[in-house]
This record gives structure tokens, C-alpha cells and sequence, in this order.
């Protein structure tokens, strides 16, 4: 047997969480093959290639954009900048279609030394090359995690890697990388995976972001860059040398910054465009109703909570964050904020991880126990003001519902609506009734971000001294390698946030992306982080058909 | 010796013309002295700080400092003042707070974009409202005339947003799909390159200053067709038609050009709304993105461009009509 | 003496005659087919406007559907963004623009005649001082000068209205001073001044009602412009703030549905339409009355 097909054969042992000996076990006892020249290999490989065709030139209309756009493999700054960093970046590890870690990037192997984990192996796959032809070594690692965590550029995907230690990455080999955390993290594989962590190579753009050259623009991705102009447009060509074998598809892909929805929908129903992303819950019936183009909607775990200070009157009072929780209607604020293109939240984030406590009750409007609850706590007329701001799908929408839904208890909510400049200025994270929005991630991830007293942006100034649990809790579970046991802590953390926290979460809103028929491989319910299966995973696992 | 030889006397003196035309470009140049200060002011009176907007949740004390050392908001007023207006001058149009850039590089493709629709939009409406105009006084009181009448006093009541959206349902997007609803330019493509975007907001400026000069050349037309010069013209036994083109128009527009000029200035302002409305890149967007953001020198400098663009057109319309009838030359002497 | 005995026998003569231009004028306006028209689209919206709130199905805030349905029951003319009736919105968002804009004229009135009769009156450096100070004014585009001031205090019903005043405020003064000039160098004028009466009682009691007519087609005319300006300024997005029901935020709201459910945009589109059409014909028959009058030499 060959070695890649031995590679494969390993990955999708690594994948289903079994040994390769059990897998091979499973695959006899399923009648393949796999003595002969790589049958199991054989198989997928046939598949795969049986319908791609080459060629094209793939347009994307994304949402927003200025001339704040930039292109980095390891920072966004305004929405289409995603699209560009995942074109020619890729991560060491990611997620698949369920939200769960897979061993599909650049590295073969990322472990954990025996229950210990404060230190980690990294190994890269081979003969991987950079759009320069150079290399992919264990330099470019150290370089790339070095640069993420560098204080002075602030990146955004640097954030969620705390744990790591600039000295305390050291080289094995060309291929292996050990990194001795700060202190034990399992979320470290979460935090390589998020879509930001892009490997670049050493030297790529050490003091700045943004501000590489075009020539400069390096990574490993399928598609390298050829020109693009901020708030505008970019277009990237293909890989030849890429080293999935076969991918990408397109000749080329553009993206079209459209910060304008009526006129990116109007785009693709014109044929402008082949795809657009992020379509506004009205105009889905068009676009699906047009003949050529489809809705691909897909579940995310992204939310824009109403988020109250615990620290703060009246909510420092959990009577009165309870008794808000409880004039949620959930489904009334998804079929009406979000047009029905959602699903319902239970105050609770990360529905996407394993860990995620399902067991836990779904709060439903409770006005007369509202009413009660805020009684006790001396709150009957209560009168507050909601800061919100037009940042994402059902940030605005969310606040007006709630707003509305709150007369029945007798509480008044004045809801604000400022510019993004006023509510991400010298107040922001200090309002004491406000909302936000925040992408999809995992349970503990989400918790460094946001729900720590050392997190940068938490909203909420959780814990409060009476739940202060919470924060050893969080000790515990970054630490703890054995999944039950995690479990249960993790599960302990969400009872409180569950029963005391400040956030009211109603719901998460699905993607909703419009594609032109001719674009072919896109996979439905997928639970991605990005719109459009994560751009189609950089724009390669998609073509002409 | 009376007022009237005075005048008759003075006719000969060309120096007369040039002297209030000086004049009256001078007066322009303290006007938009005054425009910008009454600009700098305003937007200086700002309630927060600018650093603290610029830096929001990165703020610190110390890069606060920096920041506002940087923005020179650490200077007396005055000295701001002066430093801004000279920058201005020299070309410098300041930073973009928001996009962190500097204004000139963030508007170069707007201006051009904006130029092109205000001259477009004077194409047609100058030559369609003297068409109009012209046939309503030829055929003054009948049928034509009293639909132009309401036709003009109805557009000239109209905001141009109404204007503008009216003209969406019409043709963009619910009574008919004919023609694009948005005006998106790509930044690497001129605007003469998308002209079918360009109709509607053409449509919309069009319509907002048509009536205006419909009517005053209706009005014009009417006198000049009553006069002695057009009766004498008749008389001389020459055809309707030569008439009307080569001795009744030229005479009926001369009156008309200040009006015509105030409006094309009146463009100015009018591009906010409009380009607001169809997604349209030039200034006018930039600047209702600008106060949204609070982006202050982006403001300024966009409102500074706009007024100046006012105030120059309103000279030139003082200018040129002072110019053109000759009767006015000789009342200024 | 004779001069004195002359005004004398005029003055009495020339009270009666100044009361009579306002009636006059207001039913010459009337005759005109144009004015009627315009008072009656007029009271209409403003009808609709004071008494849509107590009318309306639903209330404003209320969801009735899912967003952009089309017209159906219990939602009459479909819902909006968010669900709620389009119809209810739009009988209770009227009021807004209609309070802010007879404000804004109100104010911009009234400081522009004080300013214009000043001026008129002074007749020296005061009045070049005043005319001077509206030309910067003037100077702007009308929108340009609410929106810097809008840009550093930030979206406020107040500083709408005192903006909208103030683009509003030379207009009035430039025209004012203009029929008060006249006025003011007429004889009776003259006369009552060389009696001693104070310049105060004067521009009250003699000069503004010989100047009404003007006045009264200026403030039509600035009236239609204010609602136009203020419903401008509303519509992108510096006017009455989410949830409230306002004409013009509506419009911007419902952009997104066009394609979908046009009647979020086409009601409040047509009736801003309808009520700056109206204002503007009543100010053209004024206009026509008043120019009537000017000719005849009054009655």
C-alpha cells in the first residue's frame, strides 16, 4: 500500500475516532478492498473526480465592504475580507460540514503529549508549496503562530491563542513543530482551526497588516492573488502547484464587494454574479423563485444576543435578568426578526459543540413569572434603554422585537439605534443594555472571548461575585484532556450561565446565500462559520457544471 | 445730469463690467472664507473627542495622546482652524477617520463620478426645460400650456428623494423592471462605461430642476415673443420658423441663463439625496456615509467641496448673466 | 402744517385699507380652482395625519405578520421589515413630519421677517451686516448645512428642526426685506415716523400687514420645502429614530422590499407627494392673488 493511501487510510480512522487497525477491521468486514493498490484511496478518489469540471471564472458578490478592505492570511477587518484570506489561506487543521475538527489542512498530525495539554506536536503534511513555489516547513509555523499572537498587530484570530508562548515554540524537525502552552488548553485545536489562523510564510508582512504588496501576498491556498482594490473588488487565479491534486476548479475567482443587498441580489438574478452571499431574509423568495438561481441555507451557530451588565442596576438584580429571559419570545423574535430563517436559542451559545447542554430545559415567554420576578425585586415599571447598532442579521431586528414583546410585562425599552461609530466607540462593552453579534464557535472558545473578566470583548462583565464559580470552572475544563470529564464541568459552566448569566440568546440566524445553477458542489446543511460552506471551503471544493 | 445720461454715458466704459465682475468673484472668495469657517466651527463643537472615536475600544490613555497630538486637537482652535484651511488649500483635504486614509485618495473616483452625473444631468435638463418652455409660450393658454404648468408646478413641489424612489417603483423594481434600481459602479470602471446605471439618477436631478427653468423660459419667451424685435422680424416677411430659431430663442435664453445656473448649482446639494438613493459612488453617498460615521474630517472636507461647488456656480450664474443681457450691463454703469 | 393736517385725514383713511389685503388676498387665492384643490389634498393629509393614529387598525408596534406579506387580512396593505401593518404605520406617521415642519417654518418665519424687517428699516450698515450674514447662509445647499450640523451632535428632533429653520430663515428675511423696503419708503410710513411714533409699532402696525401677501406665499412656499427637507433628512436616517412610525423613515425601511411589497414605500411616498403638491398650490394660487392685488392696487 502506498503511502498517502496509508495517509488517507489513517485520516479517516483519525476522523471516525477509531484506530487504522479497526478501520481496516470495518472496511474487510464491509467487502472492500484494500488490499490490492489502495482500494478504500481508490474509491474516494473516484468519486470525487467522477464530476468536477475545470475552468471558469468564479464571481462572488459579498456583503459590505469599504475602503477598509483588506487582505491578510491571518486578519479580517470588514465583512468580504473573509473571502479573500480564505482564497489564499489555509489553517493546520478544520472543521467539517457538522462543526467538528478534522485533520483536513495543512497538518497531519497535531497531538497532545499523554494527558499533558501543555505541550503539543505539530507535524505538516509534506511537499506542500507556497504560491512562491517555496516549501511549507516548520519555520513557516513557528513564524505564522509567532505573528499571531503578536501583541503589536492585535490580529484577530491572536485573541483566542492566550495560551501560547512565543519562546516557547521550538523546531523537531522541518516538519514538526512543539509548542509548550503557558499553561494546559485543549481549546488550542479550536483556536487553530478558526479561519483567521491562516499559515503564512516566514517574513510575510512582520510589522503590519494590510499592507503586503500583491507579490507579497503568500499562502498555501488554492487561489493566489492577482489584483484587488479595497472597497471594490479582487480577483485571485488559480494554484497550479496546489497540493490537493485535482483542485481547485475555477481558472479564477472575483470578489465584488456589494455593500449595497438590493444590488447584489439584483447582480445575481442579472447573471452578474454567480453567487451572492449573506441575501436579505425579503428577497429569498425572489431569488429562489427566479429561474437560475437558488437559496442555500444553512444552519449557523452565530448569535446576536441582548446582552445586561451583571455589575450594573437594574440587572446587577438576577431577579430582573431572569424576568427579561422570561419576556423572550424566542419564536415570535426569529419569525419576525430573522423572517423565520433561524433557529431558537435557549440563553445559551455554542449549540454546535458536543458539549453543549441540551438536557437543559427550553425557556418559552413566561410574562406572569416576569412580572413576579421583577415584583420581588422592586422593578414593576421598569423603564431602560437598549443601545443597539446595525452590525449583523437580526441585531436591530432583535432589540425592536424584544422591545416590543417587553410592554406585556410592563417594562419600557427604548431602543437606540446609533451608528457603528458611536456604539464601537468609548462606550462599547460599557452599556448597560445593549446587543452585539458574535460568529459561530465552540463552548470554551466562546467563553475566553467573551465571558471571562479577561476576555476582550464581554459585553456582560460576567461573571457577577455570586457565580464567580465560573471562572475556576473555566481553569478546570481548559485543562482537563479526558472528554467525559470535561463534560461535566462544561456542562456545570452552562447550568450557571444558564440559570444567572446576562445574556437574553434567542436564536441564531441560518446563512442564506444565493447561487447561480451552474455552480455545482455545494453541500447542503452545512454548519460553517462563513457563509457559502465557508466559501466553499476557498473556493475549491465548487465548479461549473 | 440725470441718472439716465449718466447711464447712457457710461455705456462706453467697459471697465464698468470687469470691476463688478471682479467684485463679485471677490465676494464669492469671502463667502466661502466664511463657508469654511461656519464648516470648521460646526463640526468642531463635537460633544466626545475625536481620538476617542477613532480608537473606540482600543482606547487607551496613552494612545489617546498620540492620537490627538497626531489630529493637532491638542492646538488652539485657531491654530486648527488655520492649519485646516490651509491644508485644504494646498490640496491636503485631511484624514478619513473611519477609513483611516486620506480623504483625497478615499474621494478622487467620487468627484469624477459626481462630475460626470451633474453634467449629464445639465445635458438634458438645460436643453429639454428650453424646449418645454419655449413650445408652452407658443402656445401659451392652450392645452400644452396648462399640462406644463401643472407639470412643473408639481415636479418643483417634489423633495428629490420622492423624486428619486418614484422613479425606482416606476422602472426599477415594482410597476416595471426596465432599468437598474442601484447605480453601483465598479471603481476601476468610469462612469461613461455605465450608463444605463446612469438613467435613473439622471431621471431624478433632471426632473428636480427642469421645472425651474421651464418656467422662467416660458416666461421669457412669452415677453420676447410680444416685443417689438420679434414683431419686426414678422413683418420683415421671414418664415415662423426662422423666426422663432434664429430671433426669438436666442433673445428668450439670455434672461433664463442665471436661473439655469443657480440650478445647475442646486445640483450640487441634490446629488446627496440622489446618490443616496441609487447606491450611486460619488460625493454625495461619501458624504451621508461620512456624517453617519461621524467620520468629522471626511465631513468637512466633502461639505467644503459641495459649497464650494455652490458657491462658484452662483458667481458664474451672476457672472455670465450680467455678461449676456445687455440691458443689465448698462443699469450696472 | 398742512403736511401734519394731510396726514391726518389720511391716517384714518389708511387704517381700514390695512386689514383689508389679508381677506382680500385669501379670497382672491380661493376663486383660483388651483387652491382649492391644493387645501383640500391639504386637509386631507393633515386629517389623515391627526386623526390616523385613532383610526388605525393596529398599533404601529404591533407584528400582524410575517415580514413583507403581501395585502391580506388583518393587514390591509401588507406588513413591513418587520412584520408589523403597513397601514397602521402609516395613519400614525404623518404627525411627525407635519409637527417638525410647521415648526421648523414657524421658527424660520419668524426669525426671518424679524431679521428682514430689521434690515429693511435700518437701511445702514445693519442691514448690509444682516444681508450679508444670510448670503453664507445661503451659501449652502439647504441639506448639506443640516447635515454638518447633524454630523456633530448626532440624529436629534431638536437640532432638525433648528436646522431646517435655519436654511429656512434668509429665504423669508431676503423676501421680507424686500417688500418691506418698499413699504418703508412710502409716505404714510415716513409721515408716522415724523410724528415719533416708535420704530417697533411701526414695522408692527404699519409695515407687516402691507407686506402680508408676500409673506403669505414666502411661508407656503417655505412650508412645502420644509416638509420635503425634513422628511429628506428622515429618510436617510437622521430624523425620528426606529420603531416610530415616520413617513419618511418608512420609505427607507421598506427599501429592501420593493421587489416584494411596494406598499410600505408607495403610501408614505405618495402621501409626502400629495402634501408638498398641496402646499405648493395654495402657494401658487396666493402667489397669483397676491400679484392680482399688487396690479389692481387693492380694494
Amino acid at each position: 500500500m502506498r503511502e498517502d493511501e496509508l495517509n488517507q487510510i489513517d485520516e479517516e480512522a483519525r476522523r471516525r475516532g477509531i484506530s487504522r487497525e479497526e478501520l481496516l477491521k470495518r472496511a474487510a468486514i464491509g467487502g472492500l478492498a484494500l488490499a490490492t493498490s489502495g482500494g478504500l484511496a481508490q474509491a474516494a478518489r473516484g468519486a470525487i473526480e467522477a464530476k468536477p469540471k475545470r475552468g471558469g471564472s468564479f464571481r462572488v458578490g459579498v456583503a459590505g465592504g469599504s475602503a477598509k478592505d483588506i487582505i491578510d492570511g491571518q486578519d479580517i477587518v470588514t465583512n468580504p475580507d473573509q473571502a479573500r484570506l480564505v482564497a489564499g489561506w489555509e489553517t493546520l487543521l478544520n472543521y467539517d460540514k457538522n462543526f467538528k475538527l478534522r485533520l483536513n489542512g495543512l497538518a497531519e498530525e497535531i497531538s497532545a503529549e499523554k494527558n499533558n495539554a501543555a505541550v503539543w506536536t505539530i507535524r505538516v503534511r509534506p511537499g506542500i508549496e507556497f504560491h512562491n513555489g517555496k516549501t511549507l516547513t516548520a519555520d513557516d509555523v513557528i513564524y505564522s503562530l509567532r505573528r499571531l499572537i503578536n501583541p503589536k498587530l492585535k490580529l484577530f484570530g491572536g485573541a483566542a491563542l492566550s495560551t501560547l508562548s512565543a519562546s516557547g515554540m521550538k523546531k523537531l524537525d522541518s516538519r514538526t513543530v512543539r509548542l509548550n502552552l503557558k499553561a494546559k488548553d485543549v481549546t488550542i485545536l479550536d483556536s487553530l482551526a478558526q479561519y483567521v489562523a491562516g499559515i503564512v510564510p516566514v517574513g510575510y508582512s512582520p510589522n503590519a497588516i494590510g499592507k503586503a504588496t500583491i507579490k507579497q501576498q503568500i499562502g498555501t491556498g488554492p487561489y493566489k492573488l492577482k489584483s484587488f482594490t479595497p472597497g471594490q473588488q479582487s480577483v485571485h487565479v488559480r494554484n497550479p502547484n496546489y497540493w490537493r491534486t485535482g483542485q481547485p476548479y475555477f481558472d479564477q475567482v472575483v470578489v465584488i464587494d456589494f455593500p449595497d443587498d438590493t444590488a447584489r441580489v439584483n447582480a445575481l438574478l442579472g447573471g452578474q454574479i454567480d453567487a451572492g452571499v449573506q441575501i436579505p431574509p425579503a428577497q429569498v423568495s425572489v431569488v429562489q423563485g427566479h429561474s437560475g438561481t437558488k437559496i442555500l441555507e444553512s444552519p449557523t451557530a452565530q448569535w446576536t444576543p441582548i446582552c445586561m451588565r451583571v455589575d450594573a442596576a437594574p440587572f446587577n438584580d438576577v431577579r430582573v435578568r431572569q424576568a427579561m429571559r422570561l419576556i423572550a419570545d424566542r419564536p415570535q423574535i426569529v419569525a419576525q426578526g430573522l423572517a423565520g430563517h433561524g433557529h431558537i436559542g435557549n440563553d445559551l451559545y455554542a449549540p454546535f459543540d458536543v458539549m453543549y447542554d441540551s438536557d437543559l430545559p427550553q425557556r418559552h415567554q413566561d410574562i406572569a413569572q416576569a412580572k413576579s420576578l421583577l415584583k420581588a425585586a422592586g422593578q414593576s415599571n421598569l423603564t431602560v434603554d437598549l443601545q443597539t447598532t446595525n452590525g449583523a442579521l437580526g441585531q436591530n431586528e432583535g432589540a425592536q422585537v424584544f422591545a416590543q414583546q417587553a410592554k406585556a410585562a410592563g417594562v419600557t425599552v427604548n431602543v437606540k439605534v446609533l451608528d457603528s461609530g458611536t456604539f464601537y466607540g468609548s462606550n462599547y462593552l460599557k452599556w448597560t443594555f445593549s446587543t452585539d453579534f458574535w460568529g459561530t464557535r465552540n463552548y470554551l472558545q466562546q467563553v475566553a472571548s467573551g465571558s471571562l473578566p479577561t476576555s476582550p470583548y464581554n459585553e456582560t462583565h460576567w461573571p457577577d461575585t455570586a457565580d464567580a464559580k465560573f471562572k475556576s470552572l473555566y481553569k478546570q475544563a481548559v485543562s482537563t484532556v479526558d472528554p467525559k470529564k470535561r463534560a461535566d464541568i462544561e456542562h456545570e459552566m452552562q447550568k450557571l450561565e444558564y440559570d444567572n448569566g446576562g445574556y437574553i440568546i434567542w436564536g441564531f440566524s441560518n446563512f442564506l446565500d444565493g447561487y447561480s445553477t451552474k455552480v455545482k458542489g455545494l453541500i447542503k446543511g452545512d454548519k460553517g462559520v462563513i457563509p457559502l460552506n465557508g466559501f466553499a471551503n476557498g473556493f475549491r471544493t465548487i465548479w461549473f457544471g | 445730469m440725470s441718472a439716465i445720461a449718466a447711464r447712457a454715458a457710461a455705456v462706453a466704459r467697459p471697465r464698468g463690467i470687469w470691476g463688478f465682475i471682479l467684485r463679485r468673484i471677490l465676494l464669492g472668495l469671502v463667502t466661502l472664507f466664511l463657508v469654511s469657517i461656519v464648516i470648521f466651527a460646526a463640526t468642531q463643537a463635537l460633544p466626545g473627542d475625536a481620538a476617542r472615536a477613532i480608537l473606540g475600544r482600543n482606547a487607551t490613555p496613552q494612545s489617546l495622546a498620540t492620537l490627538r497630538k497626531q489630529l493637532n486637537l491638542d492646538r488652539p482652535v485657531l491654530d486648527q482652524y488655520f492649519s485646516w484651511l490651509g491644508n485644504f488649500l494646498s490640496g491636503n483635504l485631511g484624514h478619513s477617520l473611519v477609513a483611516n486614509e486620506p480623504v483625497t485618495s478615499l474621494i478622487g473616483k467620487a468627484v469624477e463620478n459626481s462630475a460626470f452625473l451633474m453634467l449629464l444631468a445639465g445635458l438634458v435638463s438645460v436643453p429639454l426645460a428650453i424646449l418645454v418652455g419655449s413650445v408652452a409660450a407658443r402656445r401659451r393658454d392652450r392645452a400644452f400650456d396648462h399640462a406644463t404648468s401643472i407639470g412643473t408646478l408639481t415636479l418643483a413641489a417634489l423633495p428629490e428623494f420622492v423624486t428619486a424612489i418614484a422613479l425606482v417603483v416606476l422602472f426599477g423594481t415594482t410597476v416595471s423592471r426596465i432599468l437598474p434600481a442601484v447605480s453601483l459602479i465598479p471603481p476601476d470602471s468610469p462612469p461613461w462605461d455605465h450608463l444605463e446605471e446612469l438613467i435613473l439618477p439622471v431621471a431624478a436631478l433632471t426632473l428636480a430642476v427642469v421645472p425651474y427653468i421651464t418656467r422662467i423660459m416660458r416666461a421669457s419667451m412669452i415677453e420676447v415673443l410680444e416685443s417689438d424685435y420679434v414683431e419686426m422680424a414678422r413683418l420683415k416677411g421671414l418664415d415662423e420658423r426662422t423666426v422663432l430659431w434664429r430671433h426669438a430663442l436666442p433673445n428668450g435664453i439670455a434672461p433664463t441663463i442665471q436661473v439655469i445656473a443657480l440650478n445647475l448649482a442646486y445640483l450640487a446639494g441634490g446629488i446627496v439625496v440622489v446618490e443616496f438613493v441609487f447606491g450611486y459612488p460619488g460625493i454625495g453617498a461619501e458624504f451621508v456615509g461620512a456624517v453617519s460615521n461621524r467620520d468629522v474630517p471626511t465631513v468637512q472636507a466633502l461639505a467644503m467641496l459641495i459649497a464650494a461647488t455652490y458657491v462658484v456656480l452662483n458667481v458664474f450664474a451672476d457672472v455670465a448673466t450680467i455678461l449676456v443681457s445687455p440691458r443689465l450691463r448698462t443699469s450696472l454703469q | 402744517m398742512s403736511g401734519a393736517a394731510a396726514t391726518a385725514v389720511e391716517a384714518p383713511v389708511a387704517a381700514p385699507a390695512r386689514h383689508r389685503p389679508l381677506v382680500v388676498l385669501l379670497r382672491r387665492a380661493w376663486r383660483q380652482p388651483r387652491t382649492k384643490v391644493g387645501v383640500v389634498v391639504v386637509v386631507l393629509l393633515v386629517g389623515t395625519a391627526l386623526i390616523g393614529p385613532l383610526v388605525a387598525p393596529h398599533d404601529p408596534a404591533a407584528f400582524v405578520g410575517a415580514p413583507y406579506s403581501h395585502p391580506g387580512s388583518g393587514h390591509l396593505l401588507g406588513t413591513d421589515n418587520l412584520g408589523r401593518d403597513v397601514l397602521s404605520r402609516f395613519l400614525w406617521g404623518g404627525l411627525s413630519i407635519l409637527g417638525l415642519a410647521a415648526a421648523a417654518t414657524a421658527i424660520g418665519l419668524t426669525l426671518g421677517l424679524t431679521v428682514g424687517l430689521i434690515a429693511a428699516y435700518s437701511r445702514s450698515w445693519l442691514d448690509d451686516a444682516l444681508m450679508r450674514t444670510m448670503d453664507v447662509i445661503l451659501a449652502f445647499p439647504a441639506i448639506v448645512l443640516a447635515l454638518v450640523a447633524i454630523a456633530t451632535v448626532g440624529p436629534k428632533l431638536w437640532l432638525l428642526v433648528l436646522a431646517v429653520a435655519l436654511t429656512t430663515l434668509p429665504r423669508v428675511a431676503r423676501v421680507s426685506r424686500g417688500a418691506a423696503v418698499e413699504v418703508v419708503e412710502r409716505d404714510f410710513v415716513q409721515a408716522a415716523e415724523a410724528l415719533g411714533v416708535s420704530r417697533v409699532r411701526l414695522l408692527a402696525s404699519e409695515v407687516l400687514p402691507n407686506i402680508t401677501s408676500t409673506v403669505m406665499v414666502e411661508a407656503s412656499l417655505r412650508l412645502t420645502y420644509a416638509v420635503g427637507l425634513i422628511a429628506g433628512l428622515s429618510f436617510l436616517g437622521f430624523g425620528e429614530q426606529p420603531p416610530a412610525a415616520d413617513w419618511g423613515l418608512m420609505i427607507n425601511e421598506n427599501r429592501q422590499g420593493l421587489t416584494v411589497q411596494p406598499w410600505g414605500v408607495v403610501l408614505p411616498v405618495i402621501a409626502i407627494a400629495l402634501l408638498t403638491i398641496g402646499t405648493s398650490l395654495i402657494g401658487d394660487g396666493l402667489a397669483r392673488a397676491s400679484a392680482g392685488i399688487d396690479r389692481g392696487g387693492g380694494e
